[in-house]
């Protein structure tokens, strides 16, 4: 058992290892929150994908094709499709958490998501368990809060400013570029140019099925092109 | 109102997925196939996303009216391009859209 205060120094540890990772969280929070104010959906419900699922692309997933007029159940498979990995960040920590009371593991497990896991991970390692939760609760806290706030800063600025600087275009862009950045990587490649082709090719698919059957598309190509190397 | 439950239902299937193996990991060992796909599902999400949405916005401008948009993102993929910043596609591809949205015909 270690004493309050390691606690706080090393909750104070996990949160100024998480600054680094805010820099390129914080735009994307921003970008989240201009398109809920952009898409027809209210504004507090488009707010609200950041406290109920709390991961940007499955967020914005959510957000798009609610606004776009997707079925109701294909959003939700198409946000669930996307958060898959959280089941394998389940797995890796699982093995520091075993043991924790339950209330510790509904809560930490709540924080789950890419930079928590990344920056917990760091402090397990480094620190050891007793000390590495503290590290891990500083960090996700830190991103939780930042997150919302980044979140409901984007909502407010997105729906106050004027329609010809076309923030709904800031979205796509932020996808193309985030695709585009991943092209090097070959498995990638084929995913990302699979999924596109078969977006574009799906347009007029009923109930918006088309997002859906493309990211299914992509992901089968990248794993042919990873069996095939 | 479904706007609302599907909100919630995402969040409640993605706090599920975050549970799921810190309770059941004693019992279920992932195949290693999925651990594979799960690293391809969110480029193929970004793509698929990003290409439905340009689709969108360019949905019943013409031909010319699509130009400004469809500059925007040829600008955008350069910019990423040479820089290896998925955060270019933002920083040129918006200004690029507001001067072609002035200079091109719509």
């Amino acid at each position: 058992m270690t004493s309050l205060r390691a606690d706080h120094s090393d909750i104070a540890a996990g949160a100024r290892a998480m600054v680094p990772w805010l820099a390129g969280i914080v735009p994307f929070g921003l970008v989240i929150g201009v398109s809920a104010a952009q898409a027809d959906v209210p504004r507090l419900a488009g707010w609200l994908t950041g406290p109920l699922i709390y991961a940007g692309s499955a967020q914005l997933a959510t957000i798009g094709m609610l606004g776009a007029g997707a079925a109701p159940v294909v959003v939700v498979a198409s946000a669930l499709i996307i958060n898959i990995r959280l089941i394998f960040y389940s797995t890796t920590m699982a093995r520091y958490w075993r043991g924790t009371p339950w209330w510790w593991r509904l809560a930490a497990a709540y924080l789950i998501v890419d930079p928590s896991v990344a920056v917990g991970l760091d402090g397990y390692q480094r620190l050891g368990r007793g000390r590495g939760h503290a590290h891990y609760l500083g960090g996700a806290v830190v991103l939780w809060v930042s997150w919302l706030a980044a979140i409901g800063a984007g909502a407010i600025v997105g729906a106050g400013w004027p329609a010809w600087l076309h923030l709904e275009f800031v979205i796509p862009l932020y996808l193309v570029g985030q695709a585009i950045s991943k092209l090097a990587h070959p498995a990638q490649r084929r995913a990302i140019l699979a999924a596109a082709t078969v977006a574009l090719l799906a347009l007029s698919a009923p109930l918006q099925l088309g997002v859906a059957l493309a990211i299914a598309a992509g992901v089968a190509a990248g794993l042919a092109a990873e069996v095939r190397r | 109102m479904s706007t609302w439950i599907v909100i919630v239902a995402a969040g409640l299937g993605s706090y599920l997925f975050r549970l799921s193996m810190i309770i059941l990991t004693s019992r279920i060992t992932m195949p290693s196939y999925l651990e594979r796909a799960s690293g391809l599902v969110a480029p193929a999400a970004f793509a698929a996303l990003a290409a439905a949405g340009v689709a969108a916005a360019c949905n019943g401008l013409g031909i010319t009216g699509a130009a400004a948009p469809l500059a925007a993102v040829a600008a955008a993929v350069i910019a990423v391009l040479r820089t290896g910043s998925p955060q270019a596609a933002i920083l040129v591809g918006m200004p690029a859209l507001w001067v072609a949205t002035a200079l091109l015909p719509s």
